[in-house]
């Protein structure tokens, strides 16, 4: 492909960027997930560890949580944002624009798995062992870049056309946070508001991540056909959106 | 033998009348029944064709339709009617230094622009040293563009984009590039792309500039073709009115 190597680039761009003027540089895609999980591991251990059915442990599943939240926040707001960034380019070299919001994501992708080890580590000290299924985890990824990319794309042409959208998204991500199990075990919750969350797209995902690395949630078969069909839809209707809504865009550069 | 072909050209946008741009609006708007969608004509029938060796000359006021027609013929903005064709490598010199990030050295610049131009990855790394020797900044490759002065960075710029020959060039009133020295460089490397074979699109509010390089001009008013021909002729007529 012919892009690829553009890509390659802003991948490397994208990684290296964010934290290019700290001392320990990207060190910090480390560190980051580690010193978030210690804190809310502290503030919310108390409440929740007890909680948890059978053999699992609150440490391992509060980052898993993180590392997911994480990675699907900065890259749906980063994706999104990533046109309207590089609008000065766009409106000068054709390049295909998609290849910006793709981008973010897949650097988005490359740090998600850079985070498994802090994970492991995390799931060593708990007195867990990393599960063989762990390579399963490359599939949740790849779902959610993909779920990611979709959203970003359809995200960054109304981020270009409204002005107030960012601050709806942000408002609209936190609530989604609090809608999805990542400090909290999912059996606390009244069985009402349970099917509620179950319909969250990311519980899904976040139910396969956490049963593959270690096992340290059950899964169905539900959650599976749920994160390849959201992870295919969203795409879909990004791909889609971008393409006919980018001519009457790329205008207002 | 053209190399670029533009026929009939017409560009419409639809544009909301939302005053604001904001989300919330169009949604009261929406639920008022108070969104109206309006057309924008920003280029209308606009027909014209850049030969080989030609530099043409756009000139216009602001809002006459020169930077979508620039747009157009980057191939970043579809036409909505006609066609615009461009035969071979286009190296757009608009802007320059559009892409370049401060945090990046010098050379990772280098590599990202010619990337963002599709050039080899392989091959810009070789050119790399040379690029910056040329623009004189030798030195700073290795640090971050924040470093530079604004002079280095248009310089840096320059010669990255006229460093492979390209078969069209978009120039957007860049011949002014940095000091002395480097503005007679500069137009020297122009002149031999020219002479190399390349079609240019100028557009320029330096009417001394298309007097002395171009070899046509097309005078656009309001998004339509006013007047097109002889240089000379044309910019008596735009300077007139």
């Amino acid at each position: 492909m012919k892009y690829a190597q553009l890509i390659r680039i802003l991948v490397g761009r994208e990684l290296t960027l964010r934290y290019k003027r700290s001392v320990i540089g990207i060190g910090w895609t480390l560190l980051n997930p580690m010193l978030t999980s210690f804190v809310l591991w502290v503030v919310f251990s108390f409440v929740f560890a007890s909680k948890l059915p059978g053999t699992q442990q609150y440490a391992p599943y509060l980052m898993a949580g993180i590392l997911l939240n994480t990675f699907f926040n900065q890259g749906v707001t980063l994706s999104a944002e990533s046109i309207a960034h590089n609008g000065p380019v766009l409106t000068k070299i054709y390049v295909p624009p998609q290849v910006f919001p793709v981008s973010t994501a897949l650097a988005g992708l490359v740090n998600f798995f850079i985070g498994m080890i802090p994970l492991s580590i995390v799931c060593l000290i708990s007195g867990q062992s990393v599960a063989w299924t762990m390579p399963l985890v490359l599939l949740v990824g790849v779902c959610l870049a993909l779920l990611t990319a979709g959203i970003g794309l359809t995200l960054s042409i109304m981020y270009i056309r409204f002005d107030d959208t960012r601050n709806i998204v942000t408002v609209m991500l936190m609530i989604l946070m609090y809608f999805t199990p990542v400090f909290y075990p999912i059996s606390i919750l009244s069985e009402r508001l349970q099917r509620i969350i179950v319909l969250n797209p990311l519980t899904s995902y976040l139910d396969v991540f956490r049963w593959a690395f270690s096992n340290n949630a059950t899964v169905t078969a539900f959650d599976w056909l749920y994160m390849f069909g959201t992870s295919f839809v969203s795409i879909a209707i990004g791909t889609f959106v971008f393409k006919k809504y980018w001519p009457r865009t790329v205008a207002m550069l | 033998m053209a190399v670029i072909e533009v026929k009939n050209v017409n560009v419409t946008y639809r544009v909301l009348m939302n005053r604001t741009g904001s989300l919330k609006e169009l949604f009261r708007d929406v639920l008022k029944r108070k969104a109206r969608v309006v057309n924008y004509v920003a280029l209308k029938d606009i027909s014209f064709s850049v030969d080989k060796g030609e530099v043409v000359a756009i000139l216009g006021r602001n809002g006459a339709g020169k930077s979508t027609l620039l747009k157009v013929l980057a191939g970043v903005l579809p036409p909505t009617k006609g066609t615009s064709k461009v035969d071979g490598k286009i190296a757009p010199m608009i802007e320059l230094g559009a892409g370049f990030h401060p945090e990046m050295t010098g050379a990772e610049n280098v590599l990202f622009y010619s990337a963002l131009m599709g050039r080899e990855v392989k091959h810009v790394k070789s050119r790399t040293a040379a690029i910056g020797e040329w623009a004189g900044v030798s030195d700073h490759m290795d640090f971050p563009l924040r470093t530079f002065s604004s002079g280095m960075v248009a310089r840096l710029a320059f010669a990255t984009a006229t460093d492979e020959m390209a078969e069209v060039l978009l120039v957007d009133e860049v011949l002014s590039v940095g000091d002395g020295d480097f503005h007679a460089n500069s137009r020297a490397r122009m002149n031999s792309l020219i002479s190399g074979g390349a079609a240019v699109v100028l557009v320029s509010h330096d009417m001394r500039a298309v007097l002395e390089l171009a070899t046509k001009a097309v005078w656009l008013e309001n998004g339509h073709v006013k007047m097109i021909g002889n240089p000379a002729e044309v910019v008596a007529a735009y300077e007139a009115s």
